[in-house]
C-alpha cells in the first residue's frame, strides 16, 4: 500500500543516472531511441552538393551531418616525392554543430578524427599519388580534402569518412594546359570529359562504429551522441568493396575479447555493403 | 629469411629492451622504456590539484601530453595523447582521488619505429613508479605484415615500417595471461583480450587475428621484463633491512 | 604467489597491479578464520578476487590476517593519524592553510595547540614549519591537522620547528629512517649531533651546530636510499672524512 519514497519521471531519471537509465534499455535489448543494438540508423548520402568545389558530398547518419568539399590546387610537390601529389585531409568540428565544442583550434577529438582519416586514406592507398603529377618536381596537384560537421549527433567518424569517399568519387579536374613554361587551369565552360579528368580511386573505405557500454561490455552500433558520452570504449572497422580490411580500431574501455572483434568485423561488413549500395543508388 | 633489421635472425624475435625509472626528480614518476633503437620518457604528477574546470567530483582526471622527437606537436601526437588517455582510464583507480589531476608526459628521446608501444610501455612503468593505484599493468608491441614475403614481423623498425602493407598496434593487461604451465605449447591459440587495437594498411580478417595471438604471446615478455624492472628497484631500496 | 612472506625471509613477494592474492574466493566464507583485513596496496575487485593495486611487497601478519603491499612512492596522500611536516601558506580567522605534499593543502585550526584559547593561542608566520598530526583525512576533502596528541591535549612535540633545513624524500625512506636500527642515522649520530623530525609524508627536518653538519646529514640521508649496509658505511665514512 504504501507508495515509494522517490520516484522520478524517466526524463529526470536520465539526468540523475545516465548509465543506469540506459541499463534498462540494453538488458532488454534495445535503445531509448528505438533502436536494437546492432541497427545503424537511416544514412543518406548527397553528391555535387557545393558546385564551386572539384567534388563535393553531404552524409547523413540519424542526426549527424557531414559536408565535405575537395579543391585541387596547383603546387609544388614535396622535396621527398617529387612525382606526387598530396591529399591535405581535415574534419572539422565547430561550435555550429554543437554545444560541446567550444570556438578556437581544433578539439582533441577533431584532430584524432583527421589523423585516424589521413592514415586510412594514405595506408590504404586509396589513390595512387603519383596521378596528381603535373610535371615532376614542378608542379602537383594538392587536394585539400575539407569535412565539415554541420550537425554532430555521435559517430563523427563514420560519417566523415563517407562523406570524404563520396567526395573523392564525385572530384572532377580541369586538365590543364602547358603555355610558355606556366601552366594554365581553365575555369570557364563547363567541365566535360575532355577538359577534365575524375580521380582514379584504386579503393572506397568505408567504416562502421560501435560503441562499447558498461562492465557488460555491451556493443552498440552507431552511437548517438548521448551513448557516446556514456560509453566507455569505441570499435571502429574500416573495409573496402572487396571485404578487405583497411583499418581495426579498439579504444577504451575493459578488454574485449576476439569474439566480439569478430561479431564487430561481421556486422560491420553488412553494414559497409549497405552503405556502398546507398552512395552508389545517388 | 631476413629482415631488414639485421640485427634480428627471427621474424617474431623483439629488440632488446631497456628501461630506468625514478630518473626525474621533479615528478612524482618518470621512467625510460626502449625497444632497441626506440627510447620514450614519460613523467607522472599526480594526485596532484587540478584545475577548477577540468575538476571531476568522484574521480582523478588524467591529462596527456606527448611531445615528439622533433618540432611543435601535430595531430598525429593529439591522436597519440586520445588512445593514451583512453587506455588509461579504466585502468586507473581514479576513483580512490576524486577532485585531482594526474598529469602524464610523453617525450620521444629516439625513433626508430613502434613509438606508440614504446610509449604504452614508458608510460605504465611512470605510473608503478609514481604509486597510482592500478587495476593491472599493461605491455604493448607493435607488429607489421612485409608487403614483400606477407611474414608477420615483430617490433618493426622505421625501415621495416617503411615496406609494410598493413601495421598493427596491440595493447593487453597481465588480467589474462597465460600460465607457466603452457609455455611449450605457442602454436596454440588463446583466446586473447586486448585493452587497445590499432591497425592500418591493407589485410584481411586471418591476419589481423594470427597478429593479435603473435603480439599477445610477445606481450608475456614485456609484462615480464616490467616485473623484473619494478623487482630490481624494490631489491634496490629494501637492501638495507634485509641485508 | 602461495608463499608467504615475512620480515625474516631473504625472498621478497614482489607483486604487480593486477596480481591476486592466494586466498582469493574465501571472501564468502564469513567465519572468522577466514577474514581478511586489507592494507594498503590491496583492493577488492569485481569479479570478487582481492588484487594488488600497486606495485610492492606483499607483507603478511598472521595476527588479524592482514595483507598489505608495501609500495614507494614521492607523492603523499593524507591518512589519518599520521605525522608530518607542514609548510603555512595561508592565514584566516578560523584555518592556518598548510602545505603537507598531498594534492591540496590542509586546515590546521588555530585552536589545535597545547592550551589554546581565543586570548591565548599561537600565531604563525607563513612560511613557518609545523609538526602535526593528520587529524582527519579522506579522499574527498581537504585534510585537517592537528598540533597535539588528541588524547592527552599535550602538544608531545608537535608544533613549530626553529631552525634547521627541510628535504624532500620519498615516502618508503621516511619510514624506513623512523626505524630505531636505521643505519645511516646511527652512523652520522656517531660524529654529529643533531636533532631530526620526520614526517611520514617524505619531509625531513633536520638540525644540528652549524649548517655545515646539517647539509652534510641531508646529503648522507638523500645518498642512502638505494645502498646497502657496506655502501652505506663507506658513504658516511667518505662524508665525515670531507669534513
Amino acid at each position: 500500500m504504501a507508495t515509494p519514497a522517490f520516484s522520478f519521471t524517466p526524463s529526470t531519471f536520465q539526468k540523475l543516472h545516465p548509465a543506469e537509465f540506459f541499463r534498462r534499455f540494453t538488458t532488454e535489448g534495445v535503445r531509448p531511441d528505438g533502436r536494437l543494438l546492432d541497427a545503424f540508423r537511416p544514412t543518406t548520402v548527397h553528391h555535387g552538393v557545393i558546385s564551386t568545389a572539384n567534388g563535393s558530398a553531404m552524409v547523413r547518419i540519424g542526426g549527424t551531418t557531414v559536408v565535405c568539399g575537395v579543391k585541387a590546387e596547383v603546387a609544388e610537390p614535396k622535396l621527398d616525392a617529387p612525382d606526387q601529389g598530396y591529399l591535405v585531409p581535415n574534419v572539422e568540428l565547430s561550435p555550429m554543430c554543437s554545444s560541446k565544442f567550444r570556438p578556437g583550434p581544433p578539439s582533441e577529438q577533431a584532430q584524432a578524427v583527421s589523423e585516424a582519416i589521413n592514415r586510412v586514406l594514405k595506408e590504404s592507398k586509396v589513390l595512387d599519388l603519383k596521378d596528381l603529377c603535373i610535371e615532376e618536381g614542378k608542379a602537383v596537384w594538392v587536394l585539400y580534402v575539407d569535412a565539415v560537421c554541420v550537425a554532430y549527433d555521435g559517430n563523427i567518424f563514420d560519417a566523415a569518412l563517407a562523406a570524404i569517399m563520396a567526395a573523392l568519387k564525385n572530384v572532377r579536374i580541369r586538365k590543364p594546359t602547358y603555355q610558355e613554361g606556366t601552366i594554365k587551369v581553365s575555369g570557364g565552360s563547363t567541365a566535360t570529359d575532355e577538359n577534365s579528368f575524375r580521380l582514379n580511386l584504386a579503393r572506397a573505405p568505408l567504416s562502421a562504429t560501435f560503441a562499447i557500454f558498461d562492465t557488460t561490455l555491451t556493443i552498440l552500433a552507431d552511437p548517438n551522441v548521448t551513448e557516446e558520452t556514456i560509453s566507455d570504449g569505441q570499435i571502429s572497422i574500416t573495409l573496402d568493396e572487396t571485404g578487405q580490411l583497411c583499418g581495426v580500431t579498439k579504444i577504451g574501455a575493459a578488454s574485449c575479447s576476439q569474439s566480439v572483434m569478430k561479431d564487430c568485423v561481421q556486422s560491420a561488413k553488412k553494414r559497409t555493403l549497405q552503405l556502398r549500395g546507398i552512395m552508389n543508388q545517388q | 629469411m631476413s629482415r631488414l633489421d639485421r640485427t634480428r635472425t627471427s621474424a617474431h624475435q623483439l629488440r632488446p629492451f631497456f628501461s630506468s625509472q625514478n630518473l626525474l626528480n621533479r615528478a612524482d614518476g618518470s621512467a625510460q622504456f626502449d625497444f632497441g633503437e626506440s627510447s620514450v620518457m614519460c613523467s607522472v604528477v599526480g594526485p596532484a590539484e587540478v584545475k577548477l574546470r577540468d575538476e571531476k567530483l568522484d574521480r582523478a582526471t588524467i591529462e596527456v601530453v606527448v611531445r615528439p622527437l622533433v618540432g611543435l606537436p601535430g595531430i598525429k601526437d593529439k591522436a597519440r595523447e586520445q588512445a593514451l588517455r583512453e587506455t588509461l582510464e579504466p585502468l586507473v583507480l581514479s576513483g580512490l582521488h576524486p577532485r585531482t589531476g594526474i598529469q602524464i608526459v610523453v617525450q620521444t628521446m629516439k625513433d626508430d619505429g613502434s613509438i606508440l608501444a614504446t610509449a604504452f610501455n614508458a608510460t605504465i612503468l611512470a605510473l608503478l613508479d609514481a604509486g597510482i593505484p592500478l587495476k593491472s599493468i599493461l605491455g604493448a608491441v607493435t607488429c607489421i605484415v612485409d608487403a614483400e614475403t606477407n611474414q608477420i614481423l615483430l617490433d618493426p623498425t622505421t625501415q621495416e615500417l617503411a615496406n609494410a602493407k598493413s601495421t598493427h598496434t596491440f595493447v593487453f593487461d597481465n588480467k589474462s595471461s597465460i600460465t607457466s604451465d603452457s609455455t611449450q605449447e605457442d602454436k596454440e591459440a588463446v583466446e586473447v583480450s586486448t585493452l587497445y587495437s590499432d591497425s592500418t594498411g591493407l589485410f584481411s580478417e586471418e591476419e589481423y587475428f594470427e597478429c593479435a595471438q603473435i603480439c599477445y604471446k610477445a606481450v608475456q615478455a614485456v609484462h615480464g621484463f616490467i616485473r623484473t624492472a619494478v623487482q630490481k628497484k624494490l631489491e634496490k631500496e629494501q637492501q638495507q633491512i634485509h641485508s | 604467489m602461495a608463499s608467504i612472506t615475512t620480515e625474516e625471509e631473504s625472498k621478497l613477494l614482489i607483486v604487480l597491479p593486477g596480481d591476486q592474492l592466494p586466498e582469493s574466493g574465501l571472501m564468502e566464507d564469513s567465519s572468522a578464520a577466514h577474514r581478511l583485513t586489507l592494507g594498503p596496496g590491496l583492493a577488492p575487485m569485481d569479479d570478487d578476487s582481492i588484487t594488488a593495486v600497486k606495485a610492492g611487497i606483499l607483507k603478511h601478519n598472521a595476527v588479524g590476517n592482514r595483507w598489505w603491499v608495501e609500495s614507494n612512492q614521492r607523492r603523499y596522500v593524507a591518512a589519518q593519524g599520521e605525522s608530518i611536516i607542514g609548510v603555512v601558506t595561508g592565514k584566516s580567522v578560523e584555518h592556518y592553510k598548510v602545505d603537507i605534499g598531498a594534492s591540496q593543502p590542509a586546515l590546521l585550526g588555530v585552536l589545535a595547540f597545547e592550551g589554546a584559547t581565543k586570548r591565548n593561542k599561537p600565531n604563525h608566520n607563513i612560511g613557518d614549519l609545523l609538526y602535526c598530526r593528520v587529524s582527519m583525512a579522506n579522499k574527498d576533502m581537504e585534510a585537517e591537522l592537528e598540533c597535539m596528541n588528541p588524547t592527552t591535549g599535550k602538544a608531545d612535540g608537535f608544533g613549530e620547528l626553529k631552525g634547521g633545513f627541510v628535504i624532500k624524500i620519498s615516502l618508503g625512506l621516511a619510514r624506513r629512517l623512523l626505524d630505531p636500527k636505521n643505519l645511516v642515522l646511527r652512523l652520522l649520530g656517531q660524529h654529529i649531533p643533531f636533532e631530526m623530525a620526520v614526517g611520514t609524508n617524505g619531509k625531513v627536518w633536520v638540525n644540528s651546530a652549524n649548517a655545515q653538519h646539517t647539509i652534510l646529514i641531508c646529503n648522507a640521508i638523500r645518498n642512502s636510499e638505494y645502498l646497502n649496509s657496506a655502501e652505506c658505511s663507506a658513504m658516511v665514512k667518505s662524508l665525515v672524512e670531507k669534513m
